[in-house]
């Protein structure tokens, strides 16, 4: 932690990059509140505190005050109830995609349009402004990460193993069966995130399934779409097999068997190599590379799907909004804290100058060396622009998320197929949603 | 003696003003809550409109509700007798036992009662990872295979042993302290009367326990009404299912859907659950 | 906990290792994020101390009241009160922090101080010592010779019952230091946590996108987080086997 951000950025790595100019947004536009501010600014992304250091420098009468609440759904869990309660929340707070409608629909997060963040939409990748914007009028949150997905494989246990890397998922298949073989079921081809619904959602988007859209006033919910049973008979037909591991991800159990050699690859996000980096401390660092997603047919147009990012949303609690505003498009639009979430901790840009900075390309510097050196970046960013533009999510995500565990774990254990799995999901998630009043049909 | 009341009444105050404001004030408002339900108009947020009984209706049909229920009444079933059975069986061994490995037992035992319920099940969510846990690989040295701890029809079994584990010390210490009280003059005329050790322990200490045997079952009953931190802890760590314990669904409810109003009309029909079920105990205890 | 947090995941024994890690460990534990295990340390104290001081207090008076005084309703009231004890804590918090939040106790330490002193099993065990411990005969004499009421009870009374505060103080302690779902729910400021919600957020964040993994910090910080009660226990031991009972078998 002794590198400060700032201290990281004065060095070799600017003078690289002084020809390139950083294109960042005119913050002067956004006229703050006068007097001392402090803001309070719920995430759970590392090393933040030192992020916005800079930013106070840079703006005296502004205190931002990282607090960490818990990761994901723990920390929607206490801005939930902060929103019910009608304050005791923060003013800014990190949101995943998937998890944003749920504060839209409760009235907790702020439109930031009226706020003049309308304007920083150039500034972003295209589709991370529809999942803030989801109307395209107002704004919901500013972009703060992305996750397009890509193969992250352990090119040792590739070599060892004679494999090639997939570019279909036919080859994949073929691969992960010879591998079987060839390993005597010692080494398994991937992980299916069996506890993250939003995984399989992704490789369901990158073959242009939806599951969440809206008709005129009414919610349509198709969990069970022909897109969807594909893509999951086909993973659930390697698992039954035993090519593939279902274990609960981000688990000391998964690291513990992906660090021991026990599992050859797996679907990762853009943040997905930092992460398994970070987790297994220098085990197996360098043995990774990174390859685009294998497709569904060959020559076919190269798609990709997301999972998980997030963005940063100002609350209607909060007292000073269009500080709150200025910070979060500062956050993500500014070189500094851009580049040190992905040099840092992994944190793939939404941003457009971003992603086009040749900084993000580090040799030795997780996840880059992670992965032996490779631009790992630059298969991402690749994936980030075939990432499928139009994809919504639904108030009542969060129940759909923990429900899809409960399916799949009656698969995992033989009592439903494929089929009935995305079914009751389907059943059951409809039922909730219209319990809970929302205006909802399946088709 | 209306001086008398008012000196009671000034030493019951503090209690009492807590009391109402910290434990009664809530539950009322629970129960007013309860009668709201959500209704929207087109995608907007919900308006909270007055809606009598339905979320006991809907509670009570709520097949993930009624599943967390059914999990309770296993855990009493089943971890409650397990568990006061070895407490009992732990205390009269003790109660038979002299000197320091007695003593070093007692205090074993009893630890991890002090250890807080939400780090003992961190700890033990360590043990049961599958492929880490000491226990598969003393199994898989034995070629006996592994368990899959987290595992859904495991993972029941696994809570009730960390409960099992934080608790049976506590009922034990408590059975022991009633052992000791109880007269030696009594086991001195049984044994006159030709009795050996386990007429003893038949007739008169299980006997002269049930008191506080009593008390312990109806905590447990209590406690396994309340279980949530140890499901909530576990949930990062592998699949635990929203609805495992009813405790878990309300906070989920709540705090995951925003529906307080729900969340608290299941508190309130879980509250009476307990109470139908414990209260016929709980009245011996109080009027005793 | 002599393992880097990569060992953590190659072997579970949590132990020894080689190369030893324990040293940094602990420099870890107590310097990581500006030293705020030191500070959820120190707010579990002061969280259980305070609970404990209030509540056995409160509960000596009111099982006072119960013990040695006739009120109309005294029965009922007092059952009553023992009855909310089946009132699971859900039904409680989540209504409570709404409430808490109208008077500004919410992200406050008060905000969890103030409703843990409510303990309606600690008010039936302090009747229960009350009626044992301090004769009738006793509290006549004192009033006869011109004591005050309060002088009778924190003079002659609080003495003769000692044994019956530190059992309820115990359990008080156990149960402040326990805590986890009201500060859940009340607290969202982390530098107000107490241990167990403090660990329980390093342990959510370990395993997300953009967190760091922080699992050996975990392991020692619960272990250390255990040193308050095994002191407390090894100390008042005694008090354990002479007090728990007298709830059940005294009554």
């Amino acid at each position: 932690m002794a590198l400060l951000a700032g201290v990281q950025f004065g060095g070799p790595l600017c003078s690289a990059s002084a020809q390139e100019a950083f294109k960042e947004p005119e913050y002067s536009k956004y006229q703050v509140e006068s007097g001392p501010i402090t803001l309070e600014f719920w995430s759970w992304v590392g090393g933040l505190d030192q992020v916005v250091k800079q930013f106070e420098q840079a703006y005296p009468n502004i205190k931002v005050h990282v607090n960490n609440v818990g990761a994901g759904p723990q920390e929607y869990e206490k801005l939930q109830t902060a929103i019910k309660a009608g304050s005791g929340g923060p003013d800014v707070v990190q949101i995943e995609y998937d998890f944003l409608p749920s504060f839209i629909v409760t009235d907790g997060v702020l439109d930031m349009g009226k706020e003049g963040a309308s304007d920083a939409k150039s500034y972003f990748v295209p589709w991370t402004w529809g999942q803030v914007s989801p109307d395209a009028k107002t704004v919901y949150g500013i972009p703060q990460d992305i996750g397009p997905l890509a193969l992250l494989y352990n090119k040792k246990i590739f070599d060892q193993y004679g494999l090639t890397v997939p570019t279909t998922w036919d080859e994949f298949a073929k691969e992960a069966e010879k591998l079987n073989k060839a390993s005597n079921g010692k080494v398994q081809m991937a992980e299916f995130y069996a506890t993250t619904a939003p995984w399989f959602m992704g490789l369901v988007w990158a073959d242009g399934g939806e599951f969440f859209k809206t008709s005129g006033d009414t919610w349509i919910q198709t969990l069970n779409s022909p897109e969807a049973e594909k893509v999951l008979s086909y993973w659930a037909d390697l698992v039954k097999k035993k090519y593939v591991a279902a274990l609960p991800g981000f688990t000391a159990e998964f690291y513990n068997a992906v660090g021991a050699g026990q599992i050859a690859a797996s679907v990762e996000a853009a943040w997905g190599p930092g992460v398994t980096a970070a987790s297994l401390n220098n085990r197996t660092s360098g043995d990774w590379r990174v390859a685009p997603l294998p497709q569904w047919s060959k020559g076919q147009q190269f798609r990709s799907g997301n999972w998980g990012g997030s963005c940063d949303s100002v609350t209607r609690q909060s007292k000073h909004p269009r500080a709150a505003t200025l910070f979060s498009v500062w956050l993500n639009t500014a070189k500094g804290p851009v580049l040190n979430n992905w040099i840092n901790y992994g944190i793939f840009p939404a941003s457009i100058a971003g992603l086009a900075s040749p900084e993000l390309n580090q040799a030795d510097k997780n996840p880059g060396k992670f992965c032996g050196g490779q631009n790992v970046a630059e298969v991402y960013a690749q994936a980030s622009k075939a990432v499928n533009v139009d994809f919504a999510w639904s108030p009542w995500f969060a129940f759909v998320n923990d429900n899809f565990n409960k399916q799949f774990q009656a698969f995992l254990s033989g009592n439903a197929t494929p089929k009935q799995v995305l079914d009751s999901w389907q059943n059951e998630c409809l039922r909730n949603a219209k319990d809970d009043g929302y205006a909802v049909k399946g088709k | 003696m209306r001086q008398n009341r008012k000196t009671a009444l000034l030493f019951l105050a503090p209690f009492l003003t807590v009391f109402v404001a910290f434990y009664l004030a809530p539950v009322c408002y629970a129960i007013y809550l309860s009668l709201f339900i959500r209704r929207r108009v087109g995608l907007g947020p919900a308006k909270e409109v007055f809606g009598g009984l339905e979320n006991y209706i809907r509670a009570v049909q709520d097949t993930d509700f009624l599943n967390g229920l059914k999990n309770m009444f296993l855990f009493g079933v089943l971890q409650v007798p397990v568990m006061l059975g070895l407490a009992i069986a732990l205390a009269l061994l003790l109660d038979q036992s002299r000197g320091i490995f007695m003593k070093v037992c007692r205090t074993t035992f009893f630890m991890p009662y002090g250890i807080p319920t939400a780090i003992g099940a961190l700890i033990w969510g360590y043990l049961y990872s599958p492929n880490l846990s000491p226990f598969n690989q003393i199994l898989g040295a034995l070629h006996l295979g592994s368990i899959n701890f987290l595992s859904p029809g495991v993972i029941l079994i696994s809570i009730a042993n960390i409960v099992t584990w934080t608790w049976t010390g506590y009922n034990m210490i408590t059975l022991f302290a009633a052992l000791q009280n109880i007269p030696k003059e009594l086991y001195e005329a049984a044994r006159v009367d030709g009795a050996n050790r386990w007429d003893i322990v038949r007739s008169i200490k299980i006997p002269l326990l049930l008191p506080t045997l009593r008390l312990l079952f109806i905590f447990s009953v209590i406690g396994t009404s309340q279980l949530f931190t140890e499901a909530f802890v576990l949930r990062p760590l592998g699949y635990v299912a929203d609805n495992i314990t009813p405790n878990l669904y309300l906070y989920l409810t709540a705090a995951r859907d925003a529906n307080y109003s729900y969340a608290g009309a299941m508190a309130i029909l879980l509250a009476l659950l307990i109470f139908v079920l414990s209260g016929p105990f709980l009245r011996r205890v109080a009027s005793s | 906990m002599t393992k880097d947090n990569g060992q953590i995941f190659s072997t579970f024994g949590l132990w020894f290792a080689n190369p030893p890690h324990f040293f940094d460990n602990v420099v870890g534990l107590f310097t990581y994020q500006n030293s705020i295990f030191v500070r959820w340390f120190g707010n579990s104290l002061l969280y259980a101390g305070s609970i404990t001081l209030g509540s056995t207090l409160i509960c000596a008076m009111g099982g006072y009241a119960f013990s040695k005084y006739d009120f109309p309703g005294k029965q009922l009231l007092f059952n009553f009160i023992l009855g909310t004890i089946m009132v699971p804590s859900t039904a409680l918090v989540l209504p409570l922090f709404l409430m808490l939040d109208k008077i500004g106790l919410v992200n406050s330490m008060w905000g969890v101080i103030l409703p843990s002193l409510v303990n309606p099993f600690g008010l039936y065990l302090m009747k229960v010592f009350w009626d044992s411990s301090l004769p009738n005969e006793l509290i006549e004499a004192s009033r006869l010779e011109g004591a005050s009421e309060w002088q009778i009870f924190w003079g002659i009374g609080m003495p003769l019952i000692q044994t019956g505060l530190v059992t309820v103080a115990l359990l008080c302690f156990v149960g402040a230091w326990n805590n986890f779902f009201l500060p859940l729910i009340v607290l969202n400021q982390e530098n107000l946590y107490p241990l167990t919600l403090g660990l329980n957020v390093w342990n959510s964040v370990s395993s997300a996108a953009g967190g760091k993994p922080v699992y050996n910090l975990i392991a020692l910080g619960s272990l250390v987080s255990v040193l308050p009660l095994l002191v407390a226990f090894i100390v008042l031991g005694k008090y354990w086997r002479g007090g728990l009972t007298a709830g059940a078998t005294k009554g």
